[in-house]
């Protein structure tokens, strides 16, 4: 691809959504609903139809030759012989143009359902508005070859996430949920500029200015050093960090806190269940699909860095293992449809998250696209239960919906079976970056038997939210009542369920337990290592017996929670009632208190810090401040009583001045005599 | 011609006549008693330049004085006109009650 038409692609999808943003927010509200539903959605379905350009593109690029970096425009020149300078440029590779077909390609669908979702909503064209500028921040956040621009967009796609939970502002919950995921975001993207920070001052390119043994003048010295914010100088010039030196394991340790922000993963991940509060489609495309898995991308961007640090690599693999298991644990007992699949959201993107620690990153990569699927495809189905009950979200209020809505219901079992691990997407996606967890990472394989572990719990929870909502007899008169949504609701999901079912299967087709598509597509991108070597693959026979394990497990997950949940054959009450045995629905029900233990650690001394400095700022700070004013003010009443209006005043002034003027010359008269 | 030791009682008389006029325009309300307050400080002024002339041997106070007068004909034109102005529109003629450039 060229240059040339690298920059015109680059910026066509980049400067569609904004368009389609601005359109809606500007012309909407004038225009009205039908232009805001056409404006939002055609604007996507360009920067798809330009996705799908370069992705052809890139495809038949020449090896070698796929990854290509432009510059758009110099933004900011800061002068230091071009040193400083910030200019937007974009890197187009194989890593950023799978991300765009997800980011365009789902959120097209998504839009498109959000024309039905959205009907009756008074906002519609404040909700286009900021899905589409939603869009067009992650597009920049994926296309960012550059430390600034990635900043940007990774603070404007945390921006239009706060904006889209608070969509229904008038709702307390919303607000409060919105300010959660905003504060979290932010301590994210501190840890992020920091790291920025440390890579600007110390990935350097030593220039041949000054020859080796000559003597040179400091400046010639300073300037020997070229200081860049550009990504792919960084990474080429990375070994100047040293391979596990303190300082990239700092560096990796902050893009990892940054990542986990975004990503939802522990200890930064209590914002995503309260996340639910915005529209169903916000879940699904922002809380699901694209933008949670920015943290995946982040570390895969910067995975010459990681594999210069085993250490943080390692913490990066624990994380995300250790938060597969808890959202895993915390999915089972909740009640509330969006808040499961929000947990089984931050479930699986931790396996993404080890994925990517463990250095297999096309397999994290691959779990991400066909994640992006079937998550989707779960939260548009709950969206269309929730409209069809009325804004019920209680699983305990549903029951009986497979025979009352058909389409969605059988969606939403192949999304379930996709999310467990069985014959569809996440059965290849996960078995695969498992089958890397057998050989890589740390502990190798105390993780992976905590993933086999996830893979029972994803059954179980998948199919306890799927009993529990479709299944059995309807308990309450709104799931009683209950209609298929309408056809713009139900094509998104209906094609959302076939390329959940197709994908896997299409992408690994004919070796199904080896090497896969995605992993060919991608491994350039993973090429270039400077610390360890590349994650081993497992060969075919112990891949297949991975296979088998992982597919074992999740089909035992599905079979209890069929039993359980379904089948109505296993009572637990009894069991779960035992003393020892009851703590533990507990725990789980409470999402492990971590709200509780955040709130008397942070959120109270945090206040009472506040209410403290207030105390002592009003006098000590506001006294010195009113104190001035106060003097201007009665400064100035002096002068304001001498406008009196009368004209005898003002000549009683101009009388007496003329005396003080005439006395005062006579007197320096007498002086100079 | 007036002699030399006639020159410090013309300029006292003028001095004295100015002041009594100012302290017409500061004290009295009436805007018709102020402007011949106001003429009588002019005129004050026109006996002290009249005065110099005659002492100085020249005539540019003289030329002086009848700048004045001019002036001082123009000045009653608008300010007389002003005040029938405010009279006829019903207003007591006070200069204490016309204090509107201030509210």
């Amino acid at each position: 691809m060229s240059q040339q038409s690298a920059a015109l692609l680059a910026g066509l999808v980049l400067l569609l959504p904004l368009l389609g943003s601005a359109l809606c927010g500007l012309l909407g509200p004038v225009l009205g609903r039908r232009f805001v539903n056409w404006a939002g959605t055609l604007s996507i379905a360009a920067a798809f139809a330009v996705a799908l350009v370069i992705f052809i593109q890139v495809l038949g690029a020449a090896t070698g030759h796929q990854s290509v970096t432009v510059s758009l425009w110099n933004w900011l020149d800061l002068g230091s012989g071009g040193n400083l300078n910030v200019s937007v440029d974009v890197t187009i590779d194989q890593l950023a143009v799978l991300m765009l077909l997800v980011i365009t390609g789902v959120g097209l669908l998504i839009h498109v359902y959000s024309v039905g979702y959205m009907e009756h909503d008074p906002g519609v064209a404040r909700f286009f508005s900021y899905m589409n500028f939603f869009i067009f921040s992650m597009v920049l956040l994926v296309l960012a070859a550059n430390l600034v621009i990635l900043i940007i967009g990774w603070a404007a796609v945390a921006l239009s996430s706060y904006l889209l939970i608070g969509f229904w502002y008038e709702r307390q919950s919303a607000v409060v949920a919105a300010r959660k995921a905003m504060i979290t975001q932010v301590i994210g993207d501190v840890a992020l500029v920091i790291a920025a920070f440390l890579l600007f001052l110390n990935v350097t390119t030593v220039l041949p200015t000054c020859p080796p043994g000559a003597v040179c003048s400091l400046q010639a010295l300073f300037a020997q050093h070229l200081y860049t914010l550009s990504l792919p100088q960084i990474f080429a010039n990375a070994s100047s960090l040293g391979v596990g030196s303190p300082l990239v394991t700092l560096v990796c340790i902050l893009l990892a806190v940054g990542a986990f922000a975004k990503s939802a993963q522990f200890p930064l991940h209590t914002w995503l269940p309260d996340a639910m509060e915005g529209p169903t489609p916000v879940s699904a495309l922002i809380h699901a699909a694209t933008m949670v898995t920015a943290g995946v991308y982040l570390i895969a961007r910067f995975h010459v860095l990681f594999e210069m640090s085993p250490i943080a690599s390692g913490m990066v693999a624990c994380v995300g293992m250790g938060t597969a298991v808890m959202a895993g644990f915390i999915a089972l007992s909740q009640v509330d449809i969006k808040r499961v699949i929000a947990y089984s959201t931050m479930s699986q993107i931790g396996l993404m998250i080890f994925a990517v620690g463990i250095g297999a990153y096309a397999a994290g990569m691959y779990q991400f696209l066909l994640h992006a699927f079937f998550k989707a495809l779960l939260f548009l189905a709950a969206g269309n239960v929730i409209h069809a009950l009325h804004d019920e979200q209680d699983i305990r209020e549903m029951g009986g919906l497979n025979s009352r809505m058909r389409v969605t219901a059988w969606s939403f079992l192949i999304g379930s079976l996709a999310l467990a691990g069985f014959l569809f997407a996440g059965m290849f996606s996960k078995e695969d970056l498992l089958g890397f967890g057998l050989l890589n990472g740390p502990g190798t394989p105390a993780l992976y038997i905590v993933g086999i572990a996830v893979n029972v719990l994803t059954g179980l929870y998948a199919f306890r939210l799927y009993g529990t909502a479709f299944t059995g007899q309807p308990r309450s008169d709104a799931a009683r009542n209950a209609h298929e949504a309408g056809w713009v609701m139900l094509w998104p999901v209906v094609i959302l369920a076939g390329l959940s079912a197709v994908a896997g299967w299409a992408l690994q087709w004919p070796v199904t337990f080896g090497p896969h598509l995605i992993n060919d597509f991608l491994n350039p991108v993973f090429s270039y290592f400077v610390g360890r070597p590349p994650a081993t693959a497992p060969g075919t026979s112990l891949g297949l017996v991975g296979f088998g394990i992982g597919v074992g497990c999740s089909l035992v997950g599905i079979g209890v929670a069929v039993l359980i949940w379904v089948r109505h054959d296993w009572d637990l009450s009894r069991v779960l009632a035992l003393p020892g045995v009851r703590l533990i629905p507990q725990l789980s029900r409470n999402k492990l208190y971590f709200d509780e233990i955040y709130d008397l650690l942070l959120v109270r001394p945090i206040r009472a810090l506040a209410r403290g400095l207030r105390r002592f700022g009003e006098p000590v700070m506001d006294g010195p401040i009113r104190g001035i004013s106060a003097i201007a003010t009665d400064f100035s009443g002096i002068f304001r009583a001498l406008q009196s209006g009368l004209i005898r005043d003002y000549a009683s002034y101009m009388v007496l001045f003329v005396v003080i003027f005439t006395v005062a010359v006579m007197l320096a008269a007498g002086v100079a005599k | 011609m007036l002699s030399p030791a006639m020159f410090p009682w013309i300029l006292l008389t003028a001095a004295y006549l100015f002041t009594l006029g100012a302290l017409g325009v500061l004290i009295r309300r009436n805007p018709l008693v102020v402007f011949m307050s106001i003429e009588l400080m002019l005129n004050a002024v026109n006996l002290a330049l009249v005065g110099y002339s005659s002492f100085l041997n020249s005539e540019e106070g003289q030329v002086f004085a009848f700048m004045v007068i001019v002036v001082a004909a123009a000045e009653v034109v608008v300010g007389l006109g002003l005040l029938t102005r405010v009279f006829s529109i019903g207003r007591e003629l006070d200069v204490d009650d016309l204090d509107e450039l201030k509210r």
